[in-house]
């Protein structure tokens, strides 16, 4: 259950629902870290709200001016704009204040200058220093070669901007520009206390239609994401990713971040503290780092040192599935979901259980990474004879693809398979590994496993651990491997 | 008329002897081939042959001059052939011969007209030994292999039946095996009448029963084997043997056909395979970068056909961790430079 990130792309969008639905599809085939347990057949319940895709680009007609209205609605554009509430004389009066302040955020491509995908930025106090999303400048940092930046303020006048830091985990981003900010914006030395109601205002550049300002209410903070975020019932728009989100004083609570497609209004905000963190970082360094690969990757790499250690601090926890002890963890990050085909017109039953994380990092558009899922399906039949019963597990061991064998920014999968015998039951284990060409130290891990122990049941796992180091990757393999198990017979 | 006599090759033989330069003459106007199309039998020399009435030989040809060549022997006592002053002229091996000694296998070319012409003492070739099961032919042969079509296909459907139990879809499945092998045998027998004299559409279904239940077996032994031994190159490799079995059957087929000449055969089908299975290769290494079929072993089969042994998590973890090496050396490399994996 990806968010989608808050971010207008421009790139290649064709105006019309033709190309929308298609980039959708694109996003969705190119998700190549998104949580495997879709990818199993049928391990989610229909009475789940459908999951958003990675954030497909909101297409708007090219060669429509920026910051103008373009002839036709951009998609999604009626009827946000039918659920914007009426600005208060409050929200009129922070915009009026904040408007010198407010910057939209573009990536260019080098060759022709042409917009690739715009976002919102804001100047802290009275610096030069402008904080937004990693998001909206995730192209710059990973191929400076092919992207550049540029600024446009809410009069249009416009400039160079250069990336100073990156927080990839928090999504955030520190770029400096070639002006001053009037003060407004304050980022607080302590986090701004906030009540649960309280009013805030969010700002931005929705869908590349012009500054605007939305009001919304604050709704505490959520848990299901890794990192912590904070819930803004109001609207953001795509293109608002990087604005402020402010109280009634001016006082910056969180940075827009992203909202959820299937709900209502319900938006995510980066708590303020992490880009006080940030803004300190960039004061130490002397100078911006000239590659950001190796710092993503390092970035990445703390990330799944936390997210492992807190996957195996404690030992996984066991499921009964028919006579089978399956290791799942259900926490407020992983969660768990299960599916029977009961009543199906089938000689045999299945049931599955998926586990995933609700949250990924964004690296880029295509790639999302930090992630972990685990599912089981067991499959059993009193009917169908010992072969026909072969046959219909091995299709269902039959994975298509780890991944695409496309997909360039990974090495090719390399494969491990062998008849392994845990504690208490023999399985045949797959494991394949992928590595990051990009990002040294980091791989997928898929482990497929089926119990051989039975010729009319199966028990049928994967484990899918996206953006992990070696060490980390055996650990949980291990770990996962080591704890089916099947109870004794009799 | 007759089919080709297997000695047929435009090669010059030696001048035909006296005895065999006597009469009655026989003028075989061939195809491409090798195959007579019309055969003439002139009383005495000369022969005269052209596209006028006149002609003792009439050639249906509008390349060939109304009076065109003359055979008949010279002062050797060789049959000649000669040109009687005609525009095309005669030819023979891609030259033009004013006059040209016919031996019996030597073919000339008049305007578009092979021509061959033979004196009633030539020497056939012997006759050859008759292999053919002439009872195994027809109804018989035909019979068995649309029934091991039928059974192969109903053993498919009923692997794969995962649903309750109805009787139509087993039905479907026999009339597509069974369509399938009209398909492909009709196609075999079609040729067959083109090439030889009979369709033999009961020998081709034969073999392509034959054909179809090895090819089954093959992919189920290789299955067995795989998982059996936990020799997984059985099933990363099986569409190999597949493709050997598919040139096997077409090599039954071309025997049927023409069965002279199974030493050519033999070696058009081993060159099939090879291409076949280098096919297979260069497609798999375009899809996945790897020689083999498939990513990983994905058969599972009943516990008791296991021979080999477990092992333990350590040892499998311990293979895990010699992959590193192969990933951390293709993290270097561009996307398009990999190696290819087996």
């Amino acid at each position: 259950m990806r968010p989608a990130p808050l971010l207008v792309s421009l790139a290649l969008a064709c105006a019309g629902a033709a190309a929308v639905a298609a980039s959708v599809a694109l996003a969705a085939a190119k998700a190549g870290t998104a949580p495997a347990a879709q990818r199993i057949q049928g391990a989610r319940p229909a009475a789940q709200p459908p999951l958003t895709p990675p954030s497909p680009p909101l297409a708007t007609p090219p060669g429509a001016p920026p910051a103008t209205t373009p002839s036709a609605p951009g998609p999604g554009e009626n009827d946000d704009s039918a659920t914007l509430p009426t600005p208060s004389t409050a929200a009129q009066q922070l915009y009026a204040a904040a408007r010198a302040d407010l910057l939209q955020i573009r990536m260019l491509l080098r060759n022709g200058r042409s917009q690739s995908t715009v976002g919102s930025g804001f100047l802290v106090g009275t610096g030069n220093l402008v904080l937004t999303n990693y998001h909206v400048v995730s192209q710059m940092a990973l191929d400076p070669d092919v992207y550049i930046g540029e600024y446009v303020d809410t009069d249009g006048k416009g400039g160079p901007i250069e990336l100073m830091a990156v927080d990839v985990l928090h999504d955030l981003a520190v770029v400096r520009v070639d002006r001053v900010g009037s003060g407004f914006f304050k980022v607080p030395e302590h986090p701004v206390a906030l009540i649960q109601g309280q009013y805030l205002y969010s700002l931005g550049n929705p869908l590349d239609l012009g500054f605007a300002i939305s009001e919304g209410a604050y709704n505490g903070a959520i848990t299901r994401s890794f990192y912590e975020q904070l819930i803004f019932t109001g609207p953001i728009n795509s293109g608002m990713s990087g604005g402020p989100s402010v109280t009634a004083s001016g006082m910056v609570a969180g940075i827009n971040v992203s909202k959820r497609r299937d709900g209502e209004s319900v938006s995510f905000l980066v708590p303020v503290k992490y880009a006080q963190d940030l803004l300190a970082r960039v004061a130490r360094q002397a100078h911006p780092p000239r590659n950001f690969n190796p710092l993503i990757a390092q970035q990445l790499l703390a990330h799944q040192r936390e997210m492992i250690d807190r996957l195996l601090a404690e030992p996984l926890s066991l499921k009964a599935m028919g006579p089978y002890r399956v290791p799942v963890r259900e926490s407020q990050q992983l969660r768990c979901w299960g599916r029977s085909n009961f009543r199906a017109e089938a000689e045999f039953t299945v049931d599955a259980v998926s586990c995933a994380m609700e949250a990924a990092i964004y690296v880029s558009d295509t790639q999302q990474t930090g992630h972990v899922s685990m599912s089981h399906q067991y499959l059993r039949s009193a009917s169908l004879q010992p072969l026909q019963f072969s046959a219909l597990a091995s299709s269902r061991f039959r994975v298509d693809r780890i991944g695409s064998s496309r997909d360039t920014r990974l090495t090719r999968p390399v494969c491990s398979e062998q008849f392994v015998h845990t504690a208490t039951l023999p399985v045949r284990a797959v494991l394949c590994v992928r590595a990051y060409r990009k990002f040294a130290g980091l791989y997928n891990f898929t482990l497929l496993t089926a119990s051989t122990d039975d010729g009319q049941a199966s028990l049928q796992s994967r484990l899918d651990l996206a953006g992990v180091s070696y060490e980390n990757g055996t650990r949980a393999t291990r770990a996962f491997l080591s704890a089916l198990g099947r109870r004794s017979r009799r | 008329m007759n089919g080709p006599s297997p000695g047929v090759s435009p090669a010059d033989a030696p001048p035909a002897s006296a005895s065999a330069a006597e009469g009655p003459w026989f003028v075989e106007i061939l195809a491409r081939s090798g195959e007579v199309l019309q055969r003439q039998r002139v009383e005495a020399l000369p022969i005269r042959l052209g596209r006028g009435y006149g002609n003792d030989v009439i050639l249906d040809d509008d390349y060939a001059a109304a009076a065109h060549a003359v055979a008949e022997l010279d002062a050797d006592g060789r049959l000649v052939l000669r040109d009687l002053g005609s525009r095309n002229g005669i030819h023979h091996r891609g030259k033009r011969h004013a006059e040209l000694v016919l031996g019996g296998d030597t073919v000339a070319r008049i305007g578009h007209t092979a021509i061959r012409i033979r004196a009633a003492g030539f020497q056939v070739a012997p006759e050859l030994r008759d292999r053919t099961l002439h009872r195994w032919e027809g109804v018989m042969p035909g019979a068995a292999g649309i029934l091991l079509v039928g059974a192969v296909s109903l053993f498919a459907r009923w692997l794969s039946d995962i649903q309750y139990f109805e009787l139509v879809r087993y039905f479907e499945a026999l009339a597509w095996g069974i369509g399938a092998a009209l398909l492909w045998s009709g196609a075999w027998a079609f040729a067959n009448r083109l090439f030889g004299r009979h369709a033999r559409l009961g020998r081709h279904l034969f073999v392509f029963g034959c054909g179809l239940l090895a090819l089954a077996a093959c992919l189920l032994l290789a299955s067995l084997l795989g998982y059996a031994f936990a020799l997984e190159g059985f099933t990363h490799y099986a569409s190999h043997a597949a493709t050997l079995l598919l040139a096997g059957v077409i090599y039954f087929h071309l025997c049927t056909i023409r069965p002279g000449h199974r030493l050519r055969y033999r070696w058009l089908c081993a060159a099939m395979a090879v291409l076949g299975s280098g096919l297979i290769l260069v497609a798999n290494v375009q899809r996945s970068g790897r020689f083999s079929d498939e990513l990983y072993m994905w058969v599972l089969l009943p516990p008791e056909v296991r021979v080999s042994p477990d092992h333990g998590i350590d040892q499998f973890m311990r293979e895990v961790d010699g992959m590193k090496e192969q990933l951390d050396r293709g993290r270097g490399r561009k996307p398009g430079e990999d190696e290819i994996e087996n």
